[in-house]
């Protein structure tokens, strides 16, 4: 039997791609959202690669101005029904579902994961965000957004008592004797009498303990409050680091705060997000980048102002030269759009400027220097300041390389995939990518177990209120 | 042709609804969290036609229900289950109950939509507004609050939930690849609701559901809740015990429709029905008589005490003393009844002129042991206090007979203005509802009642609803027709 580390593999899903166009790349589904039957079908080619898991982001407020900047997380079905009807439709692929719990309770969210969790075998996971959305006050008939402290004490309680109650019916807690009439174990069924800051909850939950026992919790967040959550409480922690530097630092420091919550390196794995554009040849691959970065319109040129629209909901850069040039702190309006930037502003930008030239490179391996198509044009300017997060262009080779690379190299335990269109990117992804992984050993090529905590290599928690049981 | 049909909708428990169902030769018990097991009994529904399957749901558990429902004590929730189903199911409704005291109207609206969508259009929501007061305890609640601040709070509720369904119109997303259209804000609506309980801005993340408006049902007796049934509900999950109390609940229902401006015929009224069924009448009385014996009563049969360390850490459990050990004796019936029993043997026969004098409870009792074994008080086959106990015991509303026995049941109700339909409900499992399935269902489509194939897709459909309009876009025509 092999111990070598492997990665893990999520795919993030919005139905119609993370790319703000990928609805409207060639062979992607623009109706995608609504239609399970294709949403099925996406995580099955997902599971037919191994993937870990299946991820549905989420919030709670939502404006059409979304639809110029992020039409896929603008409307969709609910996560907690959508996952179950996926459970429906696969095997052994985790299903991480998006919940927040400034806008529940704690009793509500422990039910649907523990139900979820049966429905699937064992392979539901909570990801518990606090939501960056102040509109989603405006939903819930808040007066105001909660501060980030405020978020995270109720957060931080939220969890225990959902943690508590997964554990209010012991395993054996169901007799079900049909002989001697016992149904259950009294003394395997707990009342939590949690009685707390924020919250009140007797129990026990009306739902049997959990598959997994306790559901696989995911996290995200880069603030002090979502660091300490997810070393304390997180089995997977979704990381937005774009790069490799910053990465690590924040690698070293979930591992480093888990060890101080008395848990393993093994026991929080960090996977940061990635948007993998693949295919057969490296030209291909950027010819798959310019083309959707083509799809997005531009902005006339007198527009400056980042259009923020009500709550911070659509909010983006204008894709024009203005943007560009108040970025890089070179005025560059004016110029045809695809012609060849001069060489000569590398020495006139500022350090988003250079930063922004070296990963216009990185991505569409075009240069400064170079001669005829292989130059950077103002339009990859423009596209160079749009995207946030982590990229990677290019063939399986290198693609591979740069997943080893982070995964050797102390920034990442696997990898939450983005497909910035779909079905394209999942396919491309599994078909490409998947087996270069495999032939080099860093990736399953089978499911060796059946819950999504097996796959991940968790053990099944004792339970909490176990030891009182035995003590009766 | 258009003959008025029956409307069947078929309620889960994974045990069955009599208290001691699960101990049955044969009865499934151990499976209330397998979904194979689920999808299962959803099929069989399916292949028979029923207008949907139904989870109830509640807030709370405790002990008690290891005697009284076992099905409730520890189940699987149903919004998750019901996505579930849609998708190992094709015609049937998937009626989902969720209560609106401890939730907030965006997530009701969004989960109902959503399987609304995932589903292709058979989602329902059955309002309740919780009976079950432990539910306050889980909910960081000092109290579970009075029916009519419960109703105040539902009534909002619903009509919030109703205008987040609709906040998105029906042609709102435009997906012009070509263009990059991707949606048209203008029919994109924002709430702005305001009320006493409830501040929502909308719109929903959720494009408006397939049906429309997911199917509403609602159940209950009171004043209050006759009048959000009557104004917002669809179906009404009645509670009537005999054909009396149907035809005035009924009439009343149709009469407040009315009053709202409802056309009555709208409105599906379906009492729930526990139908004992076999081949012959005498079986299907012995499995009831079979299902009896199988009942826990209390160790002191006269007054109720109760074994000691039964429930060992019960206190802990905050277990209802309404419910449980303490009322299957024969002192707990003789508050029903009306006359001290706790001298007789459960076995004695229930002397005539004893029971003339018994409570209208009591008579009623009386009456349900002759319908459901065929014995009288002072008969050849004599009643007898055990009889009578069984009856106090498994109180819900149970006929027990061949498939004829039960059509001619149901077809009373019906045909006499008492219901619609029924929410049928099985004693144990699966047999009992297979042989409803197989027996009865049979015997109703030979008598013209029922369908024998699904004729739409959409439970709507099914009920023979129409799909609500969108509000905004009657606005629009109403708007252009003041400018023509």
């Amino acid at each position: 039997m092999t111990t070598t580390r492997q990665l893990h593999l999520g795919l993030m899903f919005w139905a119609t791609g993370t790319h703000t166009a990928g609805w409207r790349y060639p062979g992607s589904k623009a109706d995608g959202a609504y239609d399970i039957e294709f949403i099925q079908a996406v995580t099955r080619i997902a599971e037919a690669a191994k993937f870990d898991f299946l991820f549905l982001g989420d919030r709670l407020a939502t404006d059409p101005a979304l639809a110029a900047t992020n039409p896929a997380q603008m409307s969709r079905l609910e996560p907690f029904t959508a996952a179950a009807a996926i459970a429906a439709a696969t095997e052994s692929i985790g299903i991480v579902v998006t919940a927040n719990p400034t806008y529940s309770d704690p009793y509500t969210i422990a039910r649907l994961t523990a139900s979820l969790d049966h429905l699937s075998r064992g392979r539901a996971s909570w990801n518990l965000v606090t939501g960056a959305d102040a509109a989603a006050a405006a939903n819930f008939s808040r007066a105001e957004h909660w501060d980030a402290e405020h978020r995270y004490d109720w957060a931080d309680e939220f969890v225990d008592v959902v943690r508590d109650l997964w554990d209010s019916w012991e395993d054996g807690a169901l007799v079900r004797d049909q002989e001697s009439g016992r149904y259950i174990d009294p003394s395997a069924v707990h009342a939590i009498d949690h009685d707390g800051e924020h919250f009140r909850v007797a129990g026990p939950l009306n739902v049997a303990r959990p598959p997994q026992g306790q559901v696989v919790l995911l996290h995200a967040g880069t603030s002090e409050r979502s660091r300490e959550l997810a070393g304390r409480e997180a089995d997977v922690v979704f990381a937005g680091q774009s790069d490799i530097t910053s990465a690590r630092e924040y690698y070293a420091d979930i591992k480093a705060r888990a060890a101080a919550n008395g848990r393993g390196a093994e026991e929080v794995l960090i996977l940061p997000g990635l948007s993998v554009i693949v295919a057969e040849t490296t030209a291909e691959a950027v010819a798959v980048y310019d083309r959707l970065n083509a799809l997005l319109p531009l902005d006339p040129e007198d527009e400056v102002v980042e259009s923020v629209r009500f709550g911070g909901l659509g909010q983006a850069l204008k894709r024009n030269l203005a943007s560009v040039s108040r970025i890089i702190g070179v005025d560059v309006t004016g110029n045809p759009l695809d012609a060849a930037v001069p060489s000569s502003i590398a020495d006139e930008v500022n350090e988003d400027g250079a930063r922004i030239l070296a990963r216009i490179t990185t991505l569409t391996r075009r240069t400064l220097d170079a001669t005829g198509d292989a130059r950077i044009t103002y339009r990859d300017l423009i596209d160079g300041i749009a995207r946030q997060g982590a990229v990677v262009v290019g063939d399986p080779i290198e693609v591979a390389d740069h997943l080893q690379f982070w995964f050797e190299t102390g920034a990442a335990d696997g990898f939450n995939i983005f497909p910035d269109f779909v079905p394209g990117s999942v396919d491309a992804f599994t078909r490409l990518v998947v087996p270069e992984l495999q032939r080099r050993g860093l990736f399953r090529t089978e499911y060796e177990g059946r819950t999504f905590r097996e796959h991940l290599g968790l053990s099944v928690p004792e339970n909490r209120f176990a030891s009182e049981g035995a003590a009766t | 042709m258009s003959a008025r049909q029956l409307h069947l909708g078929y309620m889960y428990w994974a045990n069955g609804t009599h208290p001691a169902g699960w101990r049955y030769p044969g009865a499934e018990h151990v499976r209330a969290f397998d979904p194979d097991y689920i999808v299962e009994l959803a099929r069989i529904a399916e292949a028979a036609a029923f207008d949907f399957f139904f989870f109830g749901d509640r807030l709370a558990t405790g002990v008690e229900y290891e005697l009284t429902n076992t099905s409730v004590i520890a189940r699987i929730e149903p919004f998750t289950t019901a996505s579930y189903l849609a998708t190992k199911t094709s015609r049937i409704g998937l009626v989902v109950t969720a209560n609106p005291t401890y939730s907030e109207p965006f997530n009701l609206a969004r989960l109902t939509a959503s399987l609304d969508h995932i589903s292709h259009g058979r989602a329902s929501w059955n309002i309740v507004t919780g009976a079950d007061g432990r539910a306050a305890g889980n909910y960081s609640r000092d109290e579970h609050g009075d029916a009519n601040a419960r109703y105040d709070r539902a009534d909002e509720f619903v009509a919030v939930v109703r205008a987040l369904w609709d906040s998105w119109e029906d042609d709102a997303f435009i997906r012009d690849k070509e263009s990059g259209a991707f949606v048209d804000g203008s029919k994109v609506h924002r709430l702005d609701h305001d009320g006493a309980a409830f501040q929502v801005r909308g719109p929903l993340n959720v494009a408006r559901p397939p049906q429309g408006h997911p199917v509403i049902l609602h159940a209950g007796t009171s004043d209050r809740s006759r009048d959000l049934g009557a104004r917002d509900a669809d179906v009404l999950f009645a509670a009537a015990a005999t054909i009396e109390q149907g035809v005035a609940y009924r009439d009343d229902i149709r009469r407040r429709a009315l009053g709202f401006g409802r056309d009555p015929d709208d409105l599906a009224v379906l009492p729930g029905l526990t139908p004992i069924v076999a081949e012959t009448t005498e079986r299907a009385r012995e499995i009831y008589e079979e299902l009896n014996a199988l009942i826990i009563l209390d160790d002191d049969i006269r007054f109720g005490g109760r074994e000691p360390g039964h429930w060992a850490p019960s206190e802990t459990i905050g277990r209802r003393e309404d419910q449980g050990p303490g009322l299957r004796n024969l002192g707990a019936l003789s508050q029903r009844v009306g006359y001290d029993a706790t001298g007789h043997d459960l076995d004695d026969p229930v002397p005539a002129s004893v029971a003339t004098g018994f409570t209208p409870v009591g008579r009623q009792l009386v009456g349900a042991v002759e319908r459901r074994t065929g014995r009288t008080v002072g008969g050849d086959h004599a009643t007898t206090w055990r009889d009578l106990l069984h009856a106090h015991i498994v109180a819900g509303h149970l006929v027990v007979g061949s498939a004829s026995d039960v059509a001619d049941y149901i077809e009373e109700w019906f045909t006499s203005g008492a219901s619609d339909g029924f929410n049928i409900q099985s004693a144990f499992l699966v047999e009992q509802l297979h042989a409803f399935a197989d027996l009865v269902v049979p015997e109703l489509r030979r008598r013209g009642l029922f369908r024998t194939e699904y004729a739409g897709t959409t439970l709507r459909e099914h009920l023979g609803l129409a799909r609500p309009e969108s509000p905004w876009t009657e606005t629009d025509i109403a708007a252009t027709a003041a400018r023509a």
